[in-house]
């Protein structure tokens, strides 16, 4: 087991290379150029070469290139411009409020989603079936701001539930429980947000898995041996259909992520999405590559554990 | 089935009402922009205290209390010597000051300084500086930190006083502690006009010393002489600053703790402004004007000038290195073939004024009113093409032509885009990005027509200059010359009224530059926008034309 996770990380060494790579050149080919932000709008030439100089940005790009892997290969992953701080550190400062947001969010819509699928599944063709399929469809269609605006104006401006923005009140400075309270209060609705926009993918499949396990015969045979159904429900039969979801729940990191940006721009919320969105605008080339090549790695790393959780959900798996 | 079916959709419908009203600003209550109660007489800055309405408005300031502010950037750094970037600015320029301040009429008043006096020659200003000022630190201000910030920090770092200083000042001299004074090497008018906050904030020296200024600690944890010290700042959420208690203007400041909250989605800061979340916001947009008109708790305020650039305009760059706009009659004919006035309603919701030349007029001082007029007139507009040598073809087509413009100006480029169309001109909409808009039209002079905001600045010189003149046509620099317009009568005005010392005659001088740039028409000045801000009702006394918008502020919420 220990020997297959080592050589799935060493393949994946020359996968985040690539991605550094092509990553740099297509940061580097889009048009717009870091100094406007970095130099103000009234300088002449002479500044805006110094200051290009100073950033190495006066450097050819293949110059550049060579220069960025040597240095990440010595774990050097550069400043950023905006901030002045290396990159990590401004990434992993930003961390906690982003896993806070997906990780709710993904918990909270796979939840519901496995709910939905299973009562989908078991009065399948019914008006309840159909106003699910409905629902978590419209709701995959709708873009996170327009969702996203929604629910502010009906929970936080008129039914004035929840805040419209932020974290955290930023006048109060809140500790222990309240300070809990009081995020979990500028949670609900991003989370909500983000949790809806996925929900359709995970209700579908379980859905279908169910359908499927439940015309299998140890399902009748359950049955017939006199379990109660819910016991045949949620314990033989889901624990089979789960295993699509446990891919597909993986493989969302990389789609949440992209919501996050969008949602965490209407919110406020100050994670890691609108970090990277304020470094495209300000072409904060260093900042940018870390946030890519940090994503990549996450979803490397979570890939990994959703094929190691396979092992766990289906004796039949085996790693060597 | 089919009946829940229904419902279900019926529910949805309402739902997706619900979200659209915010777009539509037809509230049946609210009053049209223009016959708001607060008016903004040309030349005038509206405080925001006689502004407001209120009825508490003339009660005596309360000390304490907090304000939190709605910012749309990240700041990321917070020393305003070394940017010019609006988000730092917004929030830094409240832990400094300038030599002078702006009052709400943008002239110049005592700060740092607080007397001074220009020679009769116009070569030397001499400013006397405040006694017993001290660093939030405890260090005392003196004018070596005065020399010190021009020489080593605004000079080298701060774009606009750099570009605007580093050829005409010879040198900075501190004859005792208290005293600064500056040489020029010739006449320099606009000095008072670049002292405040936002153009030449006073730095420690102390602190930046033979350090690597960019690198400094303390530009992300300041320290300064003004109204509030540094607490925290939490990147990409918020910044808390508090009463500097040792503040050198007597009984200043009364809050007791200022928050900047970052809300980069403008309508989700109008809605925190709404639920109280807030205290203050820039920039309210069309659509949320009239909601926010509408909220008893909420007074909308406006002013041309601000840190984050003073009485704009919107205007069109012709590019003139290339025909058609190698000809005047070619961009004469585009002046009288766009209709501003429906950019002004469609387009900006009644904000702001149509231009009428390069100098705002709430700049009134300089301003020129007697200037060629292009009304809206598309018969004129064919003519003057047909002129141009730019007939009509079989097709009924003219000439096809690549209008290069940021994301912000969209609505703007699709009203050129229509107007043009029915001359018999194609106009390709190229919509990029802001700074890849920039690069294509500075850097790579890639563009038939392009659009940014051109901002005066406190002084002309400042702001208008750098557009006009032909020693600024310059490659990869924003805000430069970008049409290539070259005209050496141009040129020597603008010389001459740099160094004019009275106003008077300054104003005569740019009177004539507005002239002859009106009919030459390198640019097209649409619209003088003027933004909305919006504030609480129980907070007065905003500073909002200036940097230090909260040196004076004060809240009843106590």
């Amino acid at each position: 087991m220990s020997r297959y996770i080592l050589r799935r990380l060493i393949q994946a060494v020359p996968l985040l290379i690539g991605i550094l790579i092509i990553n740099f050149v297509l940061i580097h080919v889009a048009p717009g150029d870091p100094i406007y932000l970095l130099a103000g709008d009234a300088g002449d030439e002479k500044y805006y070469a110094a200051m290009r100089a100073r950033f190495g940005l006066d450097q050819p790009l293949a110059m550049q290139l060579y220069l960025y892997l040597v240095n990440a290969a010595q774990g050097q992953f550069g400043y950023s411009y905006a901030y002045d701080r290396p990159v990590f550190e401004i990434i992993f400062a930003r961390l906690p409020a982003t896993l806070l947001l997906t990780g709710s969010a993904l918990v909270l819509s796979t939840l519901v989603a496995v709910w939905l699928g299973v009562v989908a599944a078991r009065r399948a063709h019914s008006a309840a079936d159909h106003t699910i399929a409905v629902v978590t469809l419209l709701f995959y269609g709708m873009p996170a701001f327009w969702l996203g605006q929604l629910l502010v104006i009906v929970f936080a401006i008129w039914l004035d539930w929840f805040p419209v923005q932020g974290m955290t009140d930023v006048r109060h400075s809140y500790q222990g429980l309240e300070y809990a309270s009081d995020v979990l209060r500028h949670l609900a609705l991003p989370m909500t947000t983000l949790g809806l926009l996925h929900l359709a993918l995970v209700t579908r499949l379980t859905r279908m898995g169910m359908r499927e396990q439940l015309d299998e015969d140890y399902v009748r045979t359950a049955h017939a041996k006199g379990l109660p159904v819910a016991r045949v429900v949620n314990y033989h039969a889901l624990r089979n259909a789960l295993l699509p979801v446990v891919t597909t729940v993986g493989t969302q990191i990389g789609t949440l992520f992209t919501g996050a940006v969008l949602t965490e721009i209407i919110f406020a919320w100050p994670g890691i999405g609108r970090l990277l969105y304020d470094a495209t605008l300000a072409r904060d080339y260093p900042l940018l590559m870390a946030i890519f090549l940090f994503v990549a790695v996450s979803v490397v790393v979570v890939n990994l554990v959703t094929d190691l959780t396979y092992a766990f959900l289906d004796p039949r798996v085996r790693f060597a | 089935m089919k009946r829940v079916f229904l419902l279900f959709s019926l529910l949805l419908l309402s739902l997706m009402l619900i979200a659209c009203s915010p777009a539509t600003p037809a509230a049946p209550t609210s009053a049209p922009v223009n016959n708001t109660p607060f008016a903004t007489a040309a030349g005038a800055v509206v405080p925001s205290s006689t502004s407001a309405p209120t009825p508490t408005a003339a009660a005596t300031a309360k000390r304490g209390g907090t304000v939190v502010v709605g910012v749309t950037s990240d700041p990321g750094q917070l020393n305003p010597g070394l940017t010019t970037a609006g988000g730092t600015h917004a929030v830094a320029d409240n832990m400094f000051n300038g030599l002078l301040q702006f009052n709400d009429k943008l002239e110049p008043q005592p700060s740092l300084a607080e007397t001074w006096t220009v020679s009769t020659d116009g070569k030397t200003y001499t400013f006397n500086l405040a006694k017993g000022v001290t660093w939030h630190d405890g260090k005392p201000f003196t004018s070596a930190d005065v020399k010190f910030t021009f020489e080593q920090i605004l000079l080298q770092f701060h774009s606009r006083t750099k570009a605007g200083l580093e050829n005409v000042l010879d040198g900075i001299d501190t004859p005792n502690e208290n005293t600064v004074v500056f040489r020029f090497k010739q006449p320099y008018a606009p000095l008072l006009r670049r002292l405040d906050v936002v153009e030449a904030a006073i730095l420690p020296k102390h602190l930046y010393d033979g350090t690597d200024i960019q690198k400094n600690a303390a530009n992300t944890a300041p320290i300064g002489t003004g109204p509030y010290k540094f607490k925290e700042y939490i990147k990409g959420d918020h910044i808390t600053l508090v009463r500097n208690e040792n503040y050198f203007k007597k009984g200043l400041p009364l809050l007791d703790t200022v928050i900047f909250k970052i809300i980069p989605n403008s309508t989700a800061a109008a809605q925190a402004l709404e639920k109280g979340e807030v205290d203050y916001i820039t920039g309210v947009n069309g659509p949320d004007i009239a909601r926010l008109q509408a909220n008893k708790d909420v007074v909308l305020v406006k002013a041309p000038a601000g840190p984050g650039g003073s009485f704009c305009i919107d205007t069109l760059i012709f590019n003139m290195r290339k025909p058609p706009f190698d000809k005047l009659e070619a961009r004469q004919a585009f002046a009288y073939g766009i209709n501003r006035q429906q950019i002004l309603e469609q387009v900006q919701f009644n904000q702001g004024r149509i231009a009428t030349g390069p100098i705002a007029s709430t700049m009134s001082w300089a301003y020129n009113p007697n200037v060629m007029k292009y009304a809206f007139d598309q018969v004129k507009a064919a003519e003057l093409l047909d002129k141009a040598g730019l007939a009509k073809g079989a097709d009924g087509k003219r000439l096809k032509v690549v209008f290069v413009h940021a994301t912000g100006f969209a609505k703007t480029a699709e009203v050129v885009r229509d107007n043009m169309a029915q001359l018999g001109v194609e106009v390709e909409l190229a919509t990029l990005e802001v700074n890849a808009a920039n690069e294509r039209m500075f850097t790579k002079n890639d563009f038939d027509i392009g659009i940014g905001s051109y901002c005066n600045g406190p002084d002309p010189e400042i702001g208008v200059t750098r557009a006009y003149v032909s020693s600024n046509i310059k490659v990869g620099v924003p805000f430069s010359n970008g049409a290539a317009y070259s005209n050496k009568q141009v040129d020597d005005l603008f010389i001459q009224a740099a160094s004019t010392i009275d106003t008077a005659q300054r104003a005569k001088l740019y009177a004539q530059i507005q002239e002859i740039l009106v009919k030459d028409v390198p640019y097209w000045w649409t619209i003088e926008t003027e933004l909305f801000r919006a504030q609480r009702k129980e907070v007065h006394d905003l500073r909002i034309w200036a940097g230090d918008l909260l040196e004076r502020a004060w809240t009843e919420r106590t």
